[in-house]
């Protein structure tokens, strides 16, 4: 943390006199907006502010003066930070039109980053658009960068991967020998970005979201107009933009980003160091949520929320003995995908039918949105009289023992004597009232004492690598499905109205309340 | 010196010697339909030829693994290693491998604990069963039997691995999941680093019943899950039909076959040995079975049925039933033929 510090202040002195200059232009307005806002409330602490001291609390001993032990705890309990999140139902768009801006200007040369902020920015990139179509297979991509005070396309807005990764790594390794490599150079131009990546999502259908993600190293903009109309127009658009700073907040990211997002800035994020920058980016790549209510643009914002139903076919894939040409690049290929509607061949998915238009895709990829949609519930940890009642041995999912149950203190010992044989929401309450005499020593947040997580409508006990595993890879819980009682099946064999079966898929997959039920 | 007296022999041999490899099977153990497969494939016939199998596959390797999951009609559970229940749970533990058996003089020990730990467990699964449990469900709990096996892959794993025990956190959602076998280079570090993950793990599921509909997205959650794993699904389809399960063996590259006659069943082992023993080292010196068409299609949420042409949501509500007072959720109805342009909804624009 303390290095934290270091690193902004060096950032501001390399900076600031053309940051300053830059600003100068825009100065009513920014000036203006933000006297407002100092106004209103008072600054929330900064991160390089309170960051000592959550750090020295952190760093406990435990009773034993062990330190290895609290730093366990503190690992797990970082495991498990970015699993408490999205839980809420809420309304997500998951077909996405996203475009990718990085900053190719002369801040990115900075060495603050291993072995600087433009190679580490490439190489995540390229990590974020694969992880990106993994978790939204039928969005839609395009990646830009802003290189001396302009900014330029590298790739069209498409479905495919392997164009972008193309595209990102062209940059460093351009295809064509006589190409230079193109190096950070200049200052970044936010104005032109923005301008860039409304154009390239004017045509994006009203169903899907319009996303622009901006990784800016630099604290200045350089732009050759009001970068405020722009901003404005962006609005008008639907656009929303998210930006990842590498250096330090800047007045102007925050507006954008709170302006585009309906007031809401926490899509802006200053990285802190290599690891915090994977995650800033990768957040990104969960469908945002879709806004109910339109306040700030009350027309523009009626047609993606009434619920438009699109027409999608499920092609199956056929051989062929004979190649035959494919409607989509005229070659011949033995085999491809049958359109649903008018028996056309495509060689891949997905894609709109050459013919008929239709939204050919592959159900496996629509389903791989499924787990935004109906999110696992996230599991609560255990304490030890919880494990003691239960009396788990080891992980339910990959059997893994977990440390044995020290003996009970008295107070426990009673406590428990007496409340045994209740019904289960009785001992929820009786383990977490039992929690506070037996927690004794300090537990980083979020980790369970008896390094045991409990899933609240099975009540099976996992281990924190199958809880990491399940909620960021699997997105299923071994134990509701394995159980008969909370098996998805009962809730959804039979066919029910629409709006029912959501009420029977959310108990069957969440794990609502479907002991109260049986 | 060391040529001469072998060391360095000894080091290039453990170097050049396949990675150990998990098998972990899921054995379909629906007793419904098992009663429909009793004349030609008993169940009993079928472990037997199924430790027959997993022996071949543990002499292939002296550090091969092997796990046996049952997915039963209520429930999924371990068959090999024994779990350890709760202690204060209802069921009595009564580990099958404590029982000291005379050990057969003739057999490998490994042979012989797998052996009975499998039958024990099956035998104490099926004699739980009650009548109740038969008469209130049909189906085979596979997504859950398919989660644990992932998760307990999952962690075998990192267990084989254990320079990635911190790393594991990181990159859960990126590249160490999605692409373990990349370059040695991981693009999301930027540190050189070896093939962390010797073990190679797969899944065989030995499948008899078929509507899996119900559990269209905890398998699918399942299969995406194996995808980015490496984890290739076989599938052995030995009666009704599934459309899911074909598609889980194609995306994960895995192999599906599906004997139909009660003839092809009869050669049950047959099956196994030469299509599924391999593992994936060696599959990529081998023509594999399979292949081909696979069918693709979805499965509506209205009406659990699968389809070919659909409707579907652009944004979808997760969860408030409360506020959702229009029809929500992936629509998906059949469409007759090629009229599909009669639906109203289709006016909706197609995709991009």
């Amino acid at each position: 943390m303390a290095d934290m510090g270091g690193e902004y202040i060096q950032d501001v002195s390399d900076d600031d006199g053309v940051e300053v200059a830059s600003r100068s232009g825009n100065d009513g307005a920014a000036g203006g907006a933000y006297g407002a806002r100092a106004k209103g409330k008072t600054r929330a602490k900064e991160r390089w502010e309170s960051g000592i001291q959550t750090d020295a609390i952190a760093l406990g001993e435990g009773p034993d003066g062990n330190l290895a032990e609290s730093l366990e705890a503190e690992e797990q309990a970082r495991k498990r930070a970015r699993l408490r999140q999205d839980n809420k139902p809420v309304q997500r768009g998951i077909i996405r039109h996203v475009v990718l801006i990085l900053d190719l200007s002369e801040a990115m040369l900075e060495k603050d980053m291993r072995p600087n902020r433009y190679i580490v920015a490439i190489n995540y990139a390229q990590a974020y658009v694969r992880e990106f179509f993994e978790q939204n297979p039928i969005s839609q991509m395009c990646v830009m960068v802003m290189h001396d005070g302009l900014c330029i396309r590298l790739s069209d807005l498409s479905g495919n991967p392997a164009d972008h990764i193309a595209a990102i790594q062209a940059i460093r390794y351009p295809k064509s020998a006589r190409q230079p490599a193109r190096e950070p150079k200049g200052s970044p131009s936010l104005q032109n970005a923005l301008e860039m990546a409304r154009a390239a999502l004017y045509h994006a259908p009203s169903h899907s979201t319009r996303e622009v993600i901006i990784v800016l190293g630099a604290l200045l903009s350089n732009d050759p107009g009001d970068i405020h109309k722009t901003i404005k127009s962006c609005v008008a658009d639907r656009l929303r933009v998210a930006i990842i700073g590498m250096g330090a907040r800047l007045r102007i990211c925050q507006e954008i980003c709170a302006k585009t997002n309906a007031g809401d800035d926490s899509v802006y994020g200053v990285c802190q160091d290599e690891k915090n920058f994977r995650e800033l980016l990768m957040a990104t790549t969960t469908p945002p949520v879709i806004r109910q209510t339109a306040s700030a643009l009350p027309s523009a914002e009626q047609t993606p929320n009434t619920a438009s139903l699109l027409m999608m076919g499920f092609p199956s894939r056929v051989t062929e003995s004979t190649p035959s040409l494919c409607a989509c690049h005229n070659n011949l290929t033995r085999g491809g995908y049958m359109c649903s509607r008018c028996q056309v061949k495509v060689c891949s998915l997905p894609r709109a039918c050459p013919s008929c238009g239709m939204t050919l895709i592959l159900s496996t990829h629509l389903a791989r949105s499924y787990h935004h949609l109906f999110p696992l519930q996230s599991w609560v940890e255990v304490s030890w009289a919880r494990a003691r009642e239960v009396g788990s041995t080891e992980c339910q999912a990959c059997m893994t023992h977990f440390p044995p149950v020290p003996e009970p203190q008295e107070p426990d010992a009673t406590r428990e004597g007496t409340d045994t044989g209740t019904d289960t929401d009785k001992d929820k309450d009786t383990a977490n009232s039992a929690l506070k005499p037996v927690k004794q020593r300090p537990r980083a947040e979020g980790a369970s004492e008896s390094s045991r997580y409990e899933c609240r409508s099975c009540h099976c006990h996992f281990c924190i690598d199958c809880d990491v595993y399940c909620h960021t890879v699997l997105h299923n819980c071994p134990g509701c499905l394995s159980s008969p009682s909370t098996a998805p099946t009962d809730a959804e064999a039979n066919p029910e109205v629409v709006a029912e079966m959501a009420v029977g898929l959310e108990n069957g997959i969440n794990g609502g309340e479907p002991m109260d039920m049986a | 010196m060391n040529a001469i007296d072998g060391t360095d022999r000894h080091v290039r041999d453990s170097d050049n010697s396949p990675p150990p490899s998990l098998l972990t099977i899921i054995l379909d153990t629906n007793p419904h339909a098992w009663a429909l497969l009793s004349d030609t494939l008993p169940l009993s016939k079928a472990v037997a030829n199924l430790l027959v199998f997993i022996n071949a596959h543990l002499s292939f390797n002296h550090a091969n693994q092997v796990a046996v999951i049952a997915s039963h009609i209520q429930r999924a559970q371990w068959l090999y290693p024994t779990p350890h229940p709760p202690r204060n749970s209802s069921l009595p533990e009564e580990n099958g491998t404590s029982n000291p058996t005379a050990p057969s003089a003739t057999k490998y020990h490994r042979f012989a604990v797998i052996e009975r730990s499998l039958q024990d467990n099956l035998a104490r699964l099926i004699s739980h069963t009650t009548a109740a449990d038969l008469t209130s469900s049909t189906t085979t709990q596979i997504a859950g039997a398919l989660s644990t096996a992932l998760a307990h892959i999952s962690r075998a794993t990192q267990l084989s691995s254990p320079a990635d025990s911190s790393g594991i956190s990181l990159d859960s959602t990126g590249p160490t999941l999605s692409n373990p076998t990349d370059a040695p280079t991981d693009p999301a570090d930027g540190t050189p680093r070896a093939r962390r993950s010797p073990l190679t793990s797969r899944i065989l599921i030995v499948s008899v019943s078929g509507d899996l509909a119900a559990q269209y997205i905890p398998v699918m959650n399942a299969i995406f899950a194996a995808q980015r794993q490496r984890v290739p699904l076989d599938v052995l389809k030995l009666a009704g039909d599934t459309v899911f399960l074909q598609q889980a063996a194609d995306a994960t590259g895995g192999v599906y076959i599906a004997p139909s006659s009660a003839a092809a069943r009869a050669g049950l082992l047959q099956y196994l040995m030469m299509g599924f023993l391999p593992d994936a080292r060696a599959r990529a010196a081998l023509v594999m079975p399979g292949g081909g068409e696979v069918d693709f299609r979805a499965a509506c949420f209205c009406h659990r049925r699968v389809v070919d042409v659909g409707l579907s949501l652009g944004a979808a509500v997760t969860a408030k039933p409360v506020v959702v007072p229009r029809p929500k959720k992936k629509k998906k109805r059949k469409l007759g033929d090629v009229t599909g342009t009669s639906t109203p909804m289709s006016a909706g624009t197609p995709g991009p």
